[in-house]
Parts: C-alpha cells; structure tokens; sequence
C-alpha cells in the first residue's frame, strides 16, 4: 500500500473526460477537493512540527497519536521505516519521515505540503523570536518550562518506545540486535550509520534465502536475482 | 557573500547532514562560523534558542541563521536551501520504495532494520531522561544518591507516567502540563 499512489493532478478525479464534459461544476470541485485534502496534511505537520521540542525523535509520540492511532494513515511498522530510512539518507528525520508521508498521501504534491508544513511553525517562531526577544532562551521562566517538557517528553518517549518495541523485537534475534543497537550508541558512541548499516545486514544474514525456501521472504523466489 | 551563495552552503549542509540535526549544526559551525560569518557566541546563543523553541533543531538553526544575516528572505533561503536535499532524495526513494518493499531481500534487511532502529530510538529517551530527572555530576560530586535525580522532576515523570497509561489525552496535553508544571515548580 505505502508508495503505492499515483501521483495524478488531482487525486481521486479522472481529470481525462471533465475536460470536455462541460462539467464546469467538477472542473472547480475536483480541486477544491484535492486542495482541502493539501490543507489537512499541511495542518497535521503544522501542529507536528510547532509541538516537537529538540530532535526529530522526539516528534515521535506525537507522530504515533496522529498519524497511526487517529488518522490510521499508516502503521507502527511503516513508522519505524521511514525512521530508519530518515536516518540513513542526508536530511533531517523530522522533515524525512514528513516527505515520506505526505508522498504515500498525495504524491510529489503530497511531499512538498507536508514538509512545508513540518517547517513552517520553525520558520515563523524563530523570525519572530530574532526580531523582537533576541535573548529568549535566557529567560528563566522558559528554562523552567522546557525542564518540564523535557520530563514528559521523556515519559512520551518510552511509551512510544515500548509500543513500537512490541511490534519490531518480535523475537529473540531481534531483541538482542535492539539491545546491542542501544548499548553501541548509548555506551560506546557508535555512529548511526553503523548501526543503521550492519542491522539490515544481520536481516539479510538471518532471514534472506534467494531461493524461498523458508518461510522468510513471502514473494515469488523465482523471480529474484541470486544475490 | 550573497543570497545565492547562502543557499548553496545550507543547500550542502543539508546535502551531507546524516543522522539528525546535531549533525547539522557542527556542519554549520564549520560553515557559518569558520568563514567569520556569525562569532561563536552569537551562534552558541542561536543553538540554545533553537533548542527552547519548537520545530526540528537543524531548521530552527537554518531559518535563524539566514534571518541574521539577509532578514525574512535569509530565512526563508536558508530553511529551503537545507531541506530540498532531502525532499529530493525522500521522494525518489519513496517513489520506489513500494515497489521495492515486497522483495526478500528488502523484507529481509527490514527485519534486521526495524530492531536497530527501535534501539535507536531508546536511546534517544535515555538521553532526554539523564538531561531531564537525573543530575549525575551533583551526583558524582558529592556521592549522595540524594542528589542522584531532581525530585520534582521524577515526582513529574512517574505522575505523567501513570496519567498517560491511564487516560490516553493527546501527548501535547501531557506536554503542556509538563511546561506549568515546570515553570512552578522546576
């Protein structure tokens, strides 16, 4: 289902035969139609991007209430794909997993919205911030605010976790590889490339058989390349 | 330097920015700072604005970045100049992803993915919790396990703990109480 869409002008219209219909009615509805589905991805990362404090992670929960347990846009799998994804291509995950999303929605179009949207919250409060309150972050009562939001954070954080946690360590390979993936970069300061690079290895070493013969890959083995 | 010149430094820091918008910033230092652009303690106070502030880091620092030295247009380039890299490369790989997604081979290296990535992903809250409710060097210092952690802090955390398993409020909730919460009391 994910990537699946085709990105059309107006998705969910046939645009060929409106033309010449004489339609005019749909020829303004289709995209009124199209334009309030724009409106609402652009909103959903509005409101994600002007609530996540610090990195990219920690839009998580937020990203796991809105968009897999209200919107059912996607599911806890796909998340964590696009956040491995985001990790391992140039770019900032917040606004990676954004484009993905908005894509899998509404195409390129969907992408571009998304992102802008993820953005925009950024763009508004800091060129606020630099014109009139240059020294905001010395403020105390703000200090003491972000402590507070960092605690909840952290509480969101492993909730957030543990969900995800119970759809992704699905056995004891898996669990093993997400404890030593934490103890490498929590303990020892292995880069995220790293991990990111010799986990899916483990995956193809583990689970790979070019030929399906075991239960691991469910597409049709005869047409796969050997290697 | 001109507009045009900004656009293609944030353009290849976002280009080069793997793995998250701390990346980013020591990029920018090298950038920004390294060409006597902005001095280090105009950009160390931009970092901690960018910290206090919502949106992603690495945006936060672009859109202040370009603010600074071409007012709103600066900013505007800027935050563009650092996301196109990625927007292009997401949508290309998205594009295909889904025809990728059903092969072995992919399902495979997903299966290994998906487990790095959650561990990842916890230790991310283990670095928001020993920022947050531990205070090791206090602790380090004197030796008391009194001074291990911020008690309202931890009082916070295992209250919202047990309210967020209890009630399912939407998280911006949580974190608005957790901003009053400490402003009274942190």
């Amino acid at each position: 289902m994910a990537g699946g869409l085709t990105p059309g002008l107006f998705p969910g219209n046939e645009p060929g035969p409106l033309a010449c219909s004489g339609g005019t009615f749909f020829r303004i509805m289709a995209p009124m139609n199209a334009f309030r589905e724009y409106i609402e991805l652009f909103l959903v990362f509005f409101r994600i991007g002007a609530v996540t404090f610090g990195g990219g992670l920690a839009m998580l929960p937020i990203l796991d209430r809105d968009l897999i347990q209200r919107r059912k846009w996607m599911t806890s799998e796909q998340l964590v794909d696009y956040f491995a994804i985001g990790q391992a291509t140039p770019g900032i995950v917040a606004v990676n997993v954004a484009t993905f999303v908005g894509y899998n929605r509404k195409g390129v179009r969907g992408g571009i919205v998304s992102t802008a949207g993820v953005v925009a919250p950024s763009l508004i409060v800091i060129t606020l911030l630099a014109m009139f309150l240059d020294n905001f972050s010395e403020i105390l009562w703000v200090q003491r605010a972000l402590r507070g939001i960092n605690v909840v954070v952290a509480v969101l954080l492993i909730s957030a976790v543990w969900r995800m946690g119970r759809k992704t360590l699905i056995d004891w390979i898996t669990l093993l590889a997400g404890i030593a993936a934490f103890v490498a970069i929590a303990a020892f300061n292995v880069s995220g490339i790293i991990v990111i690079v010799s986990s899916a290895l483990l995956g193809i070493a583990v689970k790979y058989r070019p030929r399906g013969d075991r239960a691991g890959g469910s597409g049709r083995a005869g047409e796969e390349d050997p290697e | 330097m001109s507009l045009i010149q900004l656009f293609f430094i944030f353009f290849y820091i976002g280009a080069f920015t793997i793995g998250g918008g701390l990346v980013a910033i020591t990029f920018m230092q090298q950038e920004i700072v390294g060409r006597g652009l902005i001095s280090p303690e105009k950009f160390y106070n931009m970092v901690a604005i960018s910290e206090s502030t919502p949106g992603p880091i690495g945006i936060n620092m672009a859109t202040y970045i370009g603010y600074r030295m071409f007012g709103v247009a600066g900013g505007l380039v800027t935050t563009v100049g650092t996301v196109l890299p990625s927007l292009i490369v997401i949508l290309l790989i998205a594009r295909y992803f889904g025809k990728f997604q059903d092969k072995p081979l992919v399902k495979a290296a997903f299966y290994g993915l998906r487990a790095g990535t959650t561990g990842m992903i916890a230790v991310a809250a283990w670095q928001v919790i020993t920022i947050a409710i531990l205070t090791l060097p206090e602790f380090r210092k004197s030796g008391s396990l009194a001074d291990a952690c911020s008690w309202p802090a931890l009082g916070l955390f295992v209250g919202v703990f047990a309210f967020s398993q209890r009630f399912s409020w939407h998280p911006v909730v949580f974190i608005a109480f957790g901003a009053l919460f400490g402003v009274i009391f942190l």
